[in-house]
């Protein structure tokens, strides 16, 4: 229950009875004050001043004559211009009148007297009957007005009321539109907060928790993304921890089955040293051969275990491509030269030199490329690593003049070399054809230009 | 005498470097594992690790030896081949050699470390030169004279030399003897070796001390 008040939607209907009690409050109390109790009285109240005035100022006339009783009548109709007044003498003849429209007779019988009083009595037009004078010896003095008349006063007021009613009616209607304005703006405005909090990323790439402030349902949501981080960190962490175990585990295995091989290698120095006879030389050079071999395929088999499982570290970064690719050769020359290679390096810068790759990887790429080239095309005796800028790409060209890959060379076994080179070069969003013939093999590794 | 430590705990690999290494004249102080290294590391001259060590491992070893002498160079000779241990075990040690290995490769790297760290007194003959390493002082044994070089090519000569048949690319060798970042298109370098050979070669024309790899860089070569 507690929780339940502390929700959005009980302030929503919190926001809502509130509005609905207001506007039932602004709709019946003008509607009492306005309506009912101050017309209906004023208008009463009203009547009976008009009534007591009336009676009061007639038995005060004292002179009976036609010309005085004219004049009062018009002192009243300055007072109040829709009324209308008459006198009827003691002799029941009607002897002055003032604007009167109604059809009145010149002789006024009891019975017709009888009846007009009968007829007018809380009826429209209001009308006060009064003797006229101090005595009964002069006849009455009748007073009409409209009842609308009468009213007008208080209709006037009432008017006045009814907008003053509106104004505050509109008033009410456009606070709660307001509150309600207010409500929601709210509640967008910590979705949005609570949004852009979502797309920030931490150092390791995951959502950062997001501060917790209310206990309402954005609130709780806030909460369970925020749980939700903190599994994801977990899961995460616990996918590190399987990785590291994985490349421990490789790394123990390649360690366990190049000691034996480093075993092998030292006692096959050992024997060479020995005297031999020419076969046991050969022997000796081939068991050389087949070490490095299985040296190198175990290197491969590794790299391959960890790449296609995606296990690989992978660390891409800006780098002078030019620049590690001189330093990259400056290490394999040697080598070729030692093979009789002729080899023709012509490395010119790209319009971007930089390219986003892990360098260690690339490395790898040359290295497993370069080895083919040592292996595989050594008939050639040649070796041209080069830069091409091309219209919509810019490659790194290893060339050879070997017999190509087709021809079966006697080191085969380059399949798992090139698969990592294939796997690689795509992980790094490269590009790489080859070309091979019985005139040597042409390797590009491509960089598509991003289109400006 | 050179003398070198190697901590090696596989006993017959260990046997086998030990006894290679004294045929080539070095003084060999063979330990399983890295407990007394602190005693034996102060007449050391090069040190050799392997990675996988009862104890401390390689890695904890060699960080804990270039702390406190920085100028003593480490080699690190390991069957752990996987790129990220190359890569931690050359953030600190000077070579990183995997096994198998071949023992000319080691002995190769070996003479390589000495000479960069300046250890091995030498004399190395290069075709008409010959220079003494320890305080570099190169004679033309044609005329018998000292050929003397200004600073920057001293530097430029040294580094060639501790970096002896290495190929040396233009960017390493100018940031290593400018201390700056190389530009493309830069000729300082290009006119300090024209200087140097001016000085060292019979014919400048047609160097021989100093080769031109086209493409990559120079190289000294013995």
């Amino acid at each position: 229950m507690k929780k339940f008040f502390k929700s959005l939607l009980a302030k929503y209907i919190l926001i809502i009875l509130t509005a609905l009690f207001i506007i039932q409050i602004g709709f019946f109390v003008p509607a009492f004050l306005f309506i009912f109790t101050s017309n209906q009285e004023e208008t009463e109240r009203q009547a009976a001043s008009i009534e007591e005035q009336w009676h009061n100022e007639a038995s005060d006339i004292e002179r009976m004559t036609k010309g005085t009783i004219l004049d009062h009548f018009k002192q009243w109709k300055q007072q109040y211009p829709q009324s209308s007044m008459f006198w009827v003498d003691n002799h029941g003849n009607l002897s002055a009148q003032l604007d009167v429209t109604a059809e009145l007779p010149d002789e006024w019988t009891p019975a017709f007297t009888a009846q007009f009083i009968k007829e007018r009595y809380d009826e429209d037009p209001f009308t006060v009957i009064a003797f006229a004078g101090n005595n009964q010896n002069h006849g009455f003095i009748v007073f009409e007005l409209p009842r609308s008349a009468l009213s007008q006063d208080t209709n006037q007021f009432s008017q006045l009321g009814g907008r003053t009613f509106s104004i505050i009616a509109l008033t009410i209607i456009l606070f709660f539109i307001m509150i309600s304005l207010l409500f929601f703006r709210g509640i967008r405005k910590r979705l949005v907060a609570l949004q852009e909090a979502m797309e920030i990323r931490d150092t390791d790439r995951l959502p950062v928790s997001i501060d917790v402030k209310k206990n309402d349902e954005i609130g709780q949501l806030e909460s369970t993304f925020n749980q939700m981080v903190s599994e994801l960190r977990e899961s995460k962490q616990r996918e590190q921890e399987e990785e590291q175990l994985r490349r421990e585990l490789i790394a123990n295995l390649s360690h366990d089955l190049r000691t034996p091989l480093t075993k092998m290698r030292a006692h096959l120095y050992s024997i060479s040293k020995e005297t031999l006879s020419a076969n046991g030389v050969q022997a000796v050079q081939v068991m050389e051969e087949a070490m490095e071999k299985l040296d190198r395929l175990i290197e491969n088999l590794m790299s391959y275990t960890l790449l296609t499982a995606r296990k690989m570290n992978y660390k891409p970064e800006s780098i002078d491509i030019i620049r590690h690719l001189r330093t990259s050769m400056a290490s394999w020359y040697s080598i070729f030269e030692k093979e009789g290679f002729e080899i023709d390096v012509e490395l010119k810068p790209f319009n971007e030199t930089e390219w986003n790759v892990d360098p260690l990887w690339l490395d790898r790429i040359i290295d497993n490329l370069l080895q083919n080239v040592l292996r595989h095309a050594k008939s050639g005796k040649f070796l041209s690593v080069r830069t091409e800028a091309g219209k919509d790409y810019e490659a790194i060209i290893i060339a050879d003049q070997g017999n190509g890959m087709s021809v079966h060379s006697n080191g085969k076994g380059a399949g798992i070399g090139l698969t990592i080179v294939d796997l690689m070069v795509r992980k790094m969003d490269l590009e790489w054809e080859v070309e091979s013939g019985h005139r040597g093999t042409v390797i590009k590794i491509k960089r598509p230009k991003k289109l400006s | 005498m050179i003398h070198i430590l190697y901590i090696e705990d596989e006993v017959e690999i260990g046997r086998w470097v030990t006894r290679n290494l004294m045929e080539k004249g070095y003084e060999v102080k063979w330990l399983k594992s890295g407990e007394e290294i602190d005693f034996y590391m102060i007449n050391a001259d090069l040190v050799i690790l392997d990675v996988m060590l009862p104890g401390l491992d390689g890695f904890s070893i060699g960080k804990r030896i270039k702390n406190t002498s920085r100028d003593l160079p480490v080699l690190m000779l390991s069957a752990r081949t996987a790129i990220e241990d190359k890569v931690e075990g050359l953030s600190f040690a000077d070579d990183y050699i995997t096994k198998p290995f071949h023992p000319d490769e080691l002995a190769a790297r070996i003479k390589v470390l000495l000479r960069r760290f300046n250890k091995s007194d030498e004399h190395i003959h290069l075709h008409h030169l010959t220079i003494h390493t320890k305080d570099l002082q190169i004679i033309n044994r044609d005329s018998d004279e000292e050929i003397l070089l200004t600073g920057k090519q001293y530097q430029l000569f040294q580094y060639f030399l501790r970096h002896l048949n290495q190929i040396l690319t233009k960017e390493q060798l100018y940031e290593a003897v400018w201390g700056e970042e190389f530009l493309e298109g830069d000729k300082t370098l290009m006119v300090h070796i024209r200087y140097l050979r001016e000085k060292l070669e019979k014919d400048p024309a047609k160097p021989q001390i100093i080769e031109t790899i086209r493409g990559i860089g120079y190289r000294v070569k013995q």
